[in-house]
């Protein structure tokens, strides 16, 4: 089991936890350390409920400057979270003048292992984005592919995203954002490299740290972060963060799936105040299925921020 | 065979450094099984999209569908006034009777016509270097993939002519294809009839072949000269 990490609240909780197990009367309901205690009851409860093998969450809020996270350093499978390095990559390249946004890529099923170089091609009928293989033998822009890689997380394109920029390129990316707990091996469905045990994998607190650059707008220029949260935005896969929010709530966000982890990793746009960060990874078995922890985990923040005063 | 219009043909020796560089015109190149073959020299200069995509090389082959290139090219060649082999025109021909023979249209894949030896799927000759070469990934409404579809079209073009060459279905890049039909003529250099090759050796500063030369010299006469020049 993991445990809780606080920033600026951690003494002042661990605090309050202390006193509570000796006082039978709980702290005042609005306080931070008292909310913070909650949120961990919950998440606990919310692990066990859904059965989760795997529980990672990393929070950070820019308005409260509250960092809160659980089992945050722990290395999960990344799924389709991996795109959003894949989208970091990208911009690194488009900052330096490397690549335009409006190069045309063609757009073709055909990629190399990075395990043995043998071709592969993608299993198209898996994978949801007819707007990137529609195109099959003609042409993408890079600013299209993004767009379809973490709106509709196509593999096609991100595939086809990964050749370009290049695995190398998109960890140099990290390391210049000094961004660790992100690890990118190879693109999508190469199915030597997961028979070899060579997966990407990310930390609750890596994918924490990626948001972060992005929201604060450091993710090598304001106009770069800019452009990847606007195609962040529209995110049209909405299980995941988004459905433990109010309907008001912009979620810029990318979601991951595969038979045992259902992953989200959002920044969270809520009128009057500034925006927070949101990472929920959660690993179970296969028979279990992914449920609806991730949104319970972020509806259980979303009230906890709610019901929190400020001195 | 329709005579392609509004177009001319170039010495690419007499382009500016930075085309001659990525064109190469002239230059021996290795195959991958390191013979050497001279890259062409003459192209059709392309003087806007409009011009490629209005120009129709056969009844059903624009210029524009041999000029298909992503971010592989290198982004000078991907700007206008664009350059294409003088032999498009032969492969034009022969792929109108592959269209006739497969009983649909053919489409030319991205990066499947024309690629320039400065294109980074250029690493050993090829004939799309000499524009003698195209990849086709779909022939009416059917994508060319898998190994059924591929060899039944790579028998519809090895039948419609002696002269086209496919790459068989397999997984081996360059050797083999497995999402397209490959079909080319070889090393093919088209030289313009205008061309005497007793001249062929060295780029012919003074002595104008075509009348598009003469015109340009005239211009550049009566531009004023530059400090560079100076």
């Amino acid at each position: 089991m993991g445990s809780p990490r606080f920033s600026n609240i951690r003494q002042m909780a661990l605090k309050a936890r202390k006193a509570e197990e000796k006082l039978p009367v709980s702290p005042a309901n609005d306080s931070v350390a008292a909310s913070e205690i909650s949120l961990y009851r919950n998440v606990l409860k919310i692990k066990e409920e859904h059965d989760l093998e795997e529980l990672g969450i990393s929070f950070w809020d820019a308005q409260t400057t509250i960092q809160w996270s659980y089992n945050a350093d722990h290395y999960f499978h990344a799924a389709s979270t991996m795109k959003l390095a894949v989208l970091i990559g990208v911009f690194r390249e488009i900052d330096r003048g490397t690549l335009a946004l409006d190069s045309p890529v063609h757009v073709r099923n055909r990629f190399t292992s990075i395990v043995n170089q043998e071709p592969f091609m993608l299993d198209l009928a898996s994978d949801a984005d007819p707007d990137v293989y529609g195109h099959l033998g003609k042409t993408l822009t890079v600013r299209e592919l993004a767009y379809w890689m973490i709106t509709k997380s196509s593999n096609l394109a991100t595939n086809l995203l990964v050749d370009v920029v290049t695995i190398e390129s998109i960890q140099q990316a990290l390391d210049e954002l000094e961004i660790d707990g992100v690890r990118v091996l190879r693109g999508v469905e190469d199915q030597a490299a997961f028979e070899a045990g060579l997966n990407n994998e990310v930390t609750a607190n890596g994918l924490q740290k990626m948001l972060r650059v992005i929201a604060d707008g450091k993710a090598f220029s304001q106009e770069a972060s800019d452009d990847m949260l606007k195609i962040m935005l529209d995110q049209q896969y909405r299980s995941g963060i988004p459905a433990g929010l109010p309907k008001a709530a912009r979620v810029a966000h990318k979601t991951g799936n595969i038979s045992t982890v259902h992953h989200d990793a959002g920044i969270v746009f809520l009128d009057g105040r500034e925006p927070y960060v949101l990472v929920i990874l959660t690993q179970f078995r296969a028979e279990t299925g992914r449920g609806s922890a991730v949104a319970d985990v972020s509806r259980d923040i979303y009230n906890t921020l709610a019901g929190l005063t400020y001195e | 065979m329709s005579e392609p219009q509004s177009i001319k043909v170039v010495d690419a020796c007499d382009l500016n450094d930075e085309l001659r560089f990525l064109l190469k015109p002239g230059g021996m190149v290795l195959d991958a099984q390191k013979r050497r073959h001279r890259l062409p020299r003459y192209f059709y200069e392309i003087p806007s999209h409009e011009a490629a995509m209005s120009i129709r090389l056969t009844q059903h082959f624009g210029l524009n569908e041999f000029t298909l290139v992503d971010l592989k090219e290198d982004p000078r060649l991907q700007e206008f006034p664009r350059y294409i082999p003088c032999a498009v025109r032969v492969l034009a021909f022969y792929l109108e009777q592959f269209r006739r023979d497969a009983g649909g249209s053919v489409h030319i894949a991205v990066n499947g016509g024309y690629r320039s030896p400065s294109h980074k799927l250029s690493q050993n000759a090829t004939p799309h270097m000499w524009a003698t070469a195209a990849d086709i990934y779909r022939i009416g409404s059917t994508i060319l993939k898998g190994k059924e579809t591929i060899e039944k079209y790579n028998g519809i073009a090895e039948d419609s002519s002696d002269d086209l060459h496919v790459l068989p279905y397999g997984h081996v890049t360059g050797l083999n294809a497995d999402d397209h039909v490959h079909l080319d003529l070889g090393y093919i250099t088209v030289i313009p009839r205008e061309i005497s090759e007793d001249r062929m050796e060295v780029p012919q500063e003074n002595k104008p072949r075509f009348a598009f030369e003469d015109r340009r010299r005239v211009e550049r006469r009566s531009q004023p000269a530059t400090s560079e020049d100076e």
